[in-house]
């Protein structure tokens, strides 16, 4: 097991070089790895891959027919782990730092009572490379923490840190900016770069303020037909999204550390929704109000009120 | 000190209603994004989810949402209807509850958001000289009904059917479609994806052009009628529900015998409440009130007319601080020294 482990991170390591553009840490694979039987996914501690990028990512997915069954499972993909570890935001908690063990599904990540946000990450070190996947997962429950304190907790050397992540029962969504922290042994990074890639293919490039935070816009590519994709969890019929993810790279300690940071997002907010018309119909609302504002001649012409 | 900034009841209410509609707008932004998570997300005030900087949000879209997804989902599956499906309802409304129970209908007058923007789109119309439209006893009966069938059916029956799968999925929070709180929240906010009417499927164009045209009717009549959207408001009848069960009171003498000729109180009320003049005792107290305490500014005669907690006198009517009120602004609401149009809506058949 240990050597298939090892054996796995060398493949991963050196797709993710051969993949990544000059100056760039591993990006967009040049073949497409969704096809066919994934070995790696049926070991326990392997990686899946994910078709879209090289970048460590950590994909959820539901299960079960109700809300009171569901299950979450945690996929590390792109990325070597012998288990995930899983941030709840109650940090007094005894179980708020917690190591999920990675089976055949991925890591079951059990609800606590209070539900709210989770931070997961997986955590790969092969020879001088320390490469991390992170992402954010939240059981949408009445009573959950502000999970602020638990997101600054300093987690691993490099972090990819939202500021803030959308809040329950909103997501990240197209043509919006979004900002996020960058840090190494919890000091901010000014002008470190971030590069993101989509599902969806897009890639950028963005580079951190003085303080160290970085202005993500998330690209609007999602194609009008596309059919929904994305049917998990709060399921509103129409909903569809894609996923994204954010990498950056820094040297230090005579280490390369790569972290990575992944959701999902969902289409612009004006997707399927029409200003014109919207100003329209309140346009003809206002004009149905607008007799009231009329004086009438024939009524009683005025009353000095309050001198009851 | 407190006396010179608050001179006035009228001025504490107003002074709360803007801290209130920071909070209930803004709240988010000024004191963090998971906010709105952490106070109530029960509120008994027009605070709305779909404002992304809101501190809280009330209790109707919670209801629709757990009509829709939890107990008409399990009503039509007649089985597992345990304390799963109930406890996360009763739950939304013990936490509804915990705060009205505090201030009973005040959150509709000191703290709703949707009354606060039409109280000041009202104060607005009185600089311009637009004529105040009231509801006269004839017409109030007719109107009062709507906010009754608006809780009925766009808050319990709808996302309940739409649970059950009996009406269309896109009817599982009908009543936050056409809720002009949902506009002009985020509006304030500068978002306009909201005003953006939905054009997916039909049912929900017809929500949003509905919903479209009722907040920019609302916005133009709130200049020359007091807190239109308020009347209908299926929030106000979900909170008359409760109103007994609360300690925060609006309390009338039993008898008086200046209020048959004066009836000052009636021209103060923005709800058009004309049994505060007419009726005493508990019948004052009327479904229709929100607990603005403007019907107790403006009786001249003291104590007449109090706001009370378990018995205690909160603010209670007196000349002195009528005349103080009477000195800057008139029942209506019209800045003193200025002369108001008042228009009468009768009913068919009866002179002016």
């Amino acid at each position: 097991m240990r050597m298939n482990l090892i054996l796995m991170g060398a493949l991963l390591a050196a797709a993710t070089a051969l993949a990544a553009p000059e100056g760039k840490p591993g990006g967009r694979p040049q073949m497409d790895m969704s096809g066919g039987h994934d070995h790696a996914a049926m070991m326990q501690g392997m990686g899946k891959t994910a078709a879209w990028t090289l970048y460590p990512t950590l994909k959820a997915r539901m299960s079960g027919e109700s809300r009171e069954t569901m299950k979450t499972a945690i996929m590390p993909q792109n990325i070597v782990a012998a288990g995930i570890d899983a941030w709840s935001n109650n940090t007094k908690d005894d179980k708020a730092h917690r190591q999920l063990s990675i089976e055949m599904g991925g890591a079951m990540l059990d609800k606590p009572a209070n539900g709210g946000f989770h931070w997961l990450a997986a955590r790969e070190e092969q020879g001088d490379t320390v490469r991390v996947a992170s992402t954010v997962y939240s059981f949408n429950e009445r009573g959950a923490r502000d999970p602020s304190a638990m997101f600054m907790q300093q987690k691993h050397e490099l972090e990819i840190i939202p500021q803030p992540f959308p809040r329950e029962h909103s997501r990240y969504r197209a043509n919006e900016d979004w900002q996020f922290l960058l840090r190494f042994n919890g000091q901010p990074l000014p002008g470190q770069k971030v590069y993101l890639e989509t599902s969806n293919g897009s890639m950028a490039e963005f580079v951190a303020d003085v303080q160290g935070v970085v202005r993500v816009h998330v690209p609007d590519d999602f194609k009008p037909e596309e059919e929904m994709k994305d049917a998990g969890g709060h399921n509103h019929g129409m909903r569809r999204g894609a996923d994204l993810v954010l990498a950056t790279e820094y040297a230090a300690e005579g280490k390369t550390f790569l972290t990575a940071f992944n959701s999902s997002y969902g289409p612009n907010a004006f997707e399927k929704r029409s200003l014109a018309m919207g100003l329209g119909f309140t346009l003809l609302g206002m004009l149905g109000a607008a007799p009231l504002l009329r004086k009438r001649k024939t009524e009683p012409k005025s009353e000095e009120a309050g001198n009851a | 000190m407190l006396k010179t900034l608050f001179p006035t009841l009228g001025r504490v209410r107003f002074t709360v209603q803007i801290l209130m509609l920071f909070l209930t707008v803004y709240g988010g932004a000024l004191l963090g994004s998971y906010t709105v998570d952490r106070i109530s997300q029960a509120l008994p005030a027009l605070s709305c989810a779909y404002d992304k900087m809101t501190g809280d949000h009330c209790i109707l879209i919670v209801n629709q949402h757990q009509l829709h997804h939890r107990v008409g989902e399990a009503l039509v599956k007649a089985q597992d209807i345990t304390l799963k499906v109930f406890i996360p309802v009763a739950m939304s409304v013990g936490v509804f509850f915990m705060f009205f129970f505090l201030l009973n209908k005040a959150f509709c007058g000191w703290v709703c958001p949707l009354g606060t923007v039409q109280e000041l789109l009202y104060r607005i119309g009185r600089r311009l000289g637009r004529p105040l439209n009231r509801l006269q006893p004839g017409n109030v009966g007719r109107v009062r009904p709507v906010k009754w069938l608006m809780l009925l059916v766009l808050v319990l029956a709808l996302p309940t059917m739409a649970g059950m799968g009996v009406v269309s999925n896109e009817l599982g929070d009908p009543f936050c479609q056409v809720c002009p709180s949902r506009i002009a929240t985020t509006l304030l906010t500068a978002d306009t994806e909201q005003i953006a009417v939905r054009t997916s499927t039909t049912v929900n164009f017809a929500l949003g052009a509905l919903g479209n045209a009722m907040f920019g009717f609302v916005v133009i009549a709130a200049l020359a009628a007091r807190q239109p959207f308020c009347r209908i408001c299926p929030l106000l009848s979900w909170n008359a529900l409760f109103q007994k069960l609360s300690p925060m009171r609006l309390v009338k003498k039993d008898a008086h015998e200046k209020c048959e000729k004066c009836g000052v109180c009636e021209k103060a009320c923005p709800m058009d409440i004309h049994e505060i003049g007419t009726e005493f005792g508990k019948k004052a107290f009327h479904e229709d009130c929100t607990m603005c305490g403007r019907c107790a500014e403006y009786c001249p005669d003291d104590d007449v007319i109090q706001l009370k907690f378990f018995g205690f006198r909160l603010f209670g009517s007196s000349r002195e601080h009528y005349k103080r009120r009477v000195r800057a602004e008139t029942p209506e609401g019209a800045p003193k020294q200025r002369v108001i149009d008042v228009r009468v809506n009768k009913p068919k058949g009866e002179n002016g």
